[in-house]
């Protein structure tokens, strides 16, 4: 009995230690969104190539499908641009962007120069709407369900891994 | 001996009247109090892009954005609480320092307790065992 109890130190030690190392490994950038299972907030806002064009919740027609914050001052955004058209593209999934706090012209210029994967574009200059969404930061993708409610999101550049671990059972395309 | 006692005292408080003097010029239109709320509420949320970091001590771009955000619920008189629901409905309740109790923070909240007692019974144990020696 004795010498069982002498081995309990270690063996809670081990346990801690073990649970700490889990938590370390933990992606501590990819928050969990405060959104989840609510709404898309409320909005108003002009597009990026149309300023006289406004959009409204209910232009989001196209369900289930991604909202993607992106601007061009954003590294990682440039990194995701390609497998963002690989999916608008091949797979057929729709996209609606929001420009996150980005000069319009700049980012007109760089939908031209790269390619424009977004069935349109929200132009978000102030970040209000980021704000109302939780963004911290760019890029941001948020999983939208067939009845407009947000299921997911991922803060960080998207690639296929995220892509199937996270958002490809909601899209029956591919 | 007592000069001694008000350095220390101002060199306490120094940081935090500069503080307070530094908000007032960038956020202006503030009461004395409001300029106080601000500092308190800016100190006590974290911002979410660095996170050892709170709202004021970061100059990322979202928490100057979520500060300007405080700053304007501030002037829309709202009070600290509905400022906090504005912010933890936005970004959860990571944004608030003191952690909620459930499942998983209950190790954070009930763990020195037990660490505690479990102490103490060792050391009950140990010094009933060493008294019927």
């Amino acid at each position: 009995m004795r010498k069982i109890l002498n081995v309990v130190p270690l063996l809670i030690f081990c346990i801690l230690l073990a649970y700490l190392f889990v938590l370390l490994n933990e992606d501590k950038n990819d928050l969990t969104s405060a959104l989840i299972g609510k709404e898309i907030p409320v909005f108003e806002l002009p597009s990026l190539k149309d300023p006289e064009l406004v959009f409204e919740n209910k232009d989001l027609k196209d369900l289930p499908a991604l909202i993607n914050v992106w601007a061009t001052w954003c590294a990682a955004c440039a990194v995701e641009h390609p497998f963002l058209l690989e999916l608008s593209n091949n797979k057929g999934v729709p996209i609606y962007g929001i420009n996150y706090k980005d000069s319009r012209k700049k980012a007109i210029d760089y939908l031209k120069r790269k390619k424009d994967p977004f069935k349109f574009n929200i132009f978000d200059s102030s970040g209000d709407l980021g704000i109302d969404l939780g963004v911290y930061g760019a890029p941001e993708t948020f999983l939208i369900s067939k009845k407009g409610t947000i299921i997911d999101r991922h803060a960080g550049a998207l690639n296929s891994d995220i892509w199937d671990q996270k958002f490809r059972i909601y899209f029956h395309q591919d | 001996m007592k000069m001694r006692y008000f350095i220390l005292i101002a060199f306490f408080f120094f940081p935090l009247e500069l503080v307070q003097s530094n908000a007032k010029e960038v956020y202006p239109n503030l009461s004395e109090q409001e300029v106080g709320r601000f500092v308190d509420l800016t100190h006590n949320l974290r911002c979410p892009k660095c996170q050892s970091s709170s709202l004021s001590g970061s100059n990322a771009p979202i928490a100057i954005d979520l500060k300007k955000i405080i700053y304007k619920l501030i002037l829309e008189g709202k009070s600290n609480k509905q400022i906090k629901t504005y912010l933890k409905d936005r970004y959860g309740e990571y944004i608030l320092y003191d952690p909620p109790i459930n499942i998983f923070t209950s190790i954070l909240w009930f763990g020195p307790f037990l660490i505690f007692f479990l102490t103490l019974l060792v050391i009950l144990i140990y010094i009933r065992n060493r008294s019927t020696r």
